[in-house]
């Protein structure tokens, strides 16, 4: 996983450690905090390393003050003294800017407030480092911000941050030095001042970054049509129309009934309204692990599933193996699947790897829509290329395709026109391609 | 109905809930900790059999009882250390346990009594069943209180929940198990006591009657809490209580109906229950 790596997190710097997927990134994290051991090698440190993990360790039933205190909890008459707990919490909140309210279940909060109570958590056992697993992943770009915000304070106190992540924006904001790994090896190791763009992600990739495809104006007929569209407890009256050859973006912020939206039009939900669309269709799932593969599985049987009959000629009752295996076999080269062979279970693949054959399999039989929910989330900068790539030549073959996403770069990227989806409604609407970054994310937070 | 007729009606339900109540109250504790306890029924027959053995060799019931504790503390540890070292499917190491503890117990008898189906009689501690009842309703409220306010009730819930976020807080959520499934068959082995030398003064084969299973429907719908899981253990108690009360006044019923009345109430509470409560997240799942 990874060889004679050497990193140093000095006091009160921002220190960028970025890669691709299967870099060995949360690996080298996880031994600097002491989760798992090295084979060789030293970790040599001035207090404590605090990790805050890429899916939060929270313990969800449990309440705010729960998690923080949990193994140093503040006592009085053998019992939790709990007014100690949330006051202590409270403290800590309006010191580093992560408030929140200590009573609350975790797992009645949004993704950008559990952030902060891991962040609290890490902070209440006073860390000299603190590692970030690509915190920014699932947050809104104000969020982003505030989390920053909340990083320079640690930074004045003399905290050194160690941030994984592979948005080189964020790198280029904020970091002073930056650390690239490449294939579990240091490739290189700089000042943010003595490097450009350019240079970490050519580092990061090990070449030049894929160009992706023009973004040439297509025309066509509707395709998709929705229409009054609900969803019980999520979305009211919904409308909205998809033409071929077009990306439409839906931009907004997590848990804001994009969910509903997806699982209504792939037929996964009960709804009320009309929803016309067309029968071939190709589903990106949100959530990879859940809703997409079989993780022991492996790749040709996660190609065949749900395709069963696709790969042979005529309806049949047998699988016709060797169809399948020459048809996984061609989504493995096309789509640049990493993998030792069609046989291995796909819980050996990177999640870029993962990701790339989820792709390969909704667009494989080139269909006529495609539902998009965060095609590239949480994988590396080659994957996402060609996951763009992939989305913008089936666009070019004349797919109407909805692309669900919570990075506005991704929707820039690829969208024709855009919509902002709030509280299970669509909100503003921006085409030909004229995106208003500003306007957009206000929309994003406006109730 | 009378007065006295009530009330000795209630009596009986707390007689006769205890036993279950004491499981359910084990249950509780190893659930919450992340470890699925079907083997209460093993260690009840394990405690119960125990005790008698004891109290029968050392005429004194008091080594039995505290015995029948160990020993079905030390099933428990069994459940607890193949779960947690050798991360056994719980369900599967439950169901082991329930089978060698049912079929040894058969086994014992005839190989120390020579003969089967039940021990002599044995010293018993009769004058202890009230004070036993009461103390298993103390130790409902004691757990009810550990478990929601102290340091340890937290980390035991903590891994139940999330063993990863435990051990990152510097507990080990293997040694809680351990210690939470040990416990749980002390509890699981009074109630056995409770049933061998305190309701009775034997041991015989059946005994435990699928008191261990009942038990595990009070922990469900109880919600995984303590006084849940002993209110509900309780009123199982009583329809053990009014079967007991009705037997031979109605006579159209058959009295098999009747003594199928406890579980056929476990199995619809169940029913009613499934889906609807949810148990502790990280419950059945070895760690790591």
């Amino acid at each position: 996983m990874l060889d004679d790596v050497d990193l140093t997190c000095e006091a009160g710097e921002i220190h960028a450690l970025v890669g691709e997927n299967g870099a060995g990134k949360s690996t080298l994290a996880a031994i600097a905090a002491g989760e798992i051991t090295a084979d060789t090698g030293t970790i040599e440190r001035s207090g404590r390393i605090g990790l805050v993990h890429q899916h939060f360790a929270l313990i969800d039933r449990l309440r705010v003050w729960e998690n923080v205190v949990l193994g140093h909890e503040p006592q009085r008459g053998g019992a939790i003294d709990r007014g100690a707990a949330c006051a202590f919490v409270r403290d800590l909140g309006e010191r580093y800017g992560l408030e929140v309210d200590p009573e609350a279940v975790v797992e009645t909060l949004p993704v950008g407030i559990r952030q902060r109570v891991e962040l609290l958590r890490e902070l209440a056992r006073d860390p000299g480092i603190l590692i970030l697993d690509e915190p920014t992943a699932a947050l809104s770009p104000s969020e982003v911000e505030r989390l920053f915000g909340t990083i320079a304070l640690l930074t004045q106190r003399g905290v050194g941050v160690l941030v994984i992540t592979h948005k080189l924006d964020e790198v280029f904001a904020h970091a002073g030095r930056v650390t690239v790994l490449r294939r579990g090896r240091v490739v290189e190791e700089r000042p943010i001042s003595a490097t450009t763009r350019e240079q970490v992600a050519r580092a990061m990739i090990g070449g030049e970054i894929p160009a992706i495809p023009a973004h040439e104006p297509t025309h066509g007929a509707i395709a998709v049509r929705v229409a009054g569209l609900a969803v019980p407890g999520a979305i009211e009256n919904l409308s909205l129309q998809i033409a071929t050859g077009e990306i439409l973006g839906i931009a907004g912020v997590e848990g804001n009934g994009q969910s509903a939206l997806a699982d209504a039009l792939a037929g996964l939900t009960a709804f009320r309204g009309t929803i016309e669309r067309p029968h071939s269709i190709g589903v990106i799932p949100q959530d990879r692990l859940l809703e997409a593969v079989i993780p022991n599985w492996s790749l040709l049987e996660n190609v065949m599933l749900g395709r069963e009959r696709a790969t042979s000629a005529k309806a049949s009752w047998r699988i016709d193996r060797a169809a399948a295996r020459a048809q996984c076999t061609a989504i493995v080269e096309r789509f640049d699947v990493r993998a030792a062979s069609i046989d291995a279970p796909l819980s050996t693949l990177s999640g870029g790897n993962q990701q790339k054959l989820v792709v390969g399999r909704a667009l494989v039989d080139n269909p006529a829509f495609v539902i998009a929910y965060n095609p590239t989330r949480g994988i590396d900068i080659g994957a996402t290329a060609t996951v763009h790539t992939e989305l913008l030549a089936a666009r070019n073959r004349g797919a109407a395709i909805l692309l669900i996403s919570f990075e506005l770069d991704e929707l820039f990227a690829l969208s024709d026109r855009i919509l902002v989806m709030t509280r299970g409604a669509l909100r503003g609407e921006f085409s030909e391609r004229r995106f208003d970054r500003e306007a957009i994310g206000r929309l994003m937070v406006s109730a | 109905m009378t007065l006295s007729l009530v009330l000795s009606l209630f009596a009986l339900a707390l007689v006769r809930g205890t036993p279950i109540l004491l499981a359910a109250l084990g249950g509780v504790l190893s659930e919450r900790a992340g470890i699925v306890n079907i083997a209460l029924e093993g260690e009840m027959t394990a405690g119960a059999f125990a005790a008698a053995l004891l109290s029968y060799f050392t005429r004194d019931p008091w080594i039995g009882a505290i015995g029948g504790v160990a020993v079905g503390a030390a099933v428990g540890f069994a459940l607890g250390f193949a779960a947690t070292r050798w991360r056994v499917d719980q369900i599967v190491a439950g169901m082991g346990i329930n089978l060698i503890c049912t079929g040894g117990a058969a086994f014992g008898l005839i190989y120390v009594f020579n003969q089967a189906g039940v021990t002599p009689q044995v010293p018993a501690i009769n004058q202890a069943l009230w004070p036993m009842v009461l103390l298993g309703i103390a130790l409902a409220a004691a757990l009810q209180w550990a478990i929601a306010r102290t340091p340890i009730g937290l980390r035991l819930r903590a891994c139940g929940e999330n063993p990863h976020a435990a051990r990152a807080a510097g507990i080990d959520p293997l040694a809680v198990r351990l210690y939470a499934s040990t416990i749980a068959g002390g509890l699981a082995g009074l109630g056995g006591v409770f049933l061998a030398l305190g309701e009775l003064n034997l041991y015989s084969d059946g005994m435990i009657a699928g008191r261990g299973f009942i038990a595990l429907a009070a922990v469900i719908f109880g919600r995984w809490t303590p006084l849940g899981a002993a209110g509900v253990a309780l009123i199982f108690g009583l329809l053990e209580a009014l079967q007991f009360a009705l037997q031979g006044n109605i006579a159209w019923l058959p009295s098999d109906f009747l003594q199928a009345l406890p579980y056929i109430a476990a199995l619809l509470a169940l029913l009613g229950a499934s889906g609807r409560y949810r148990p502790p997240a990280a419950e059945g799942k070895p760690y790591p």
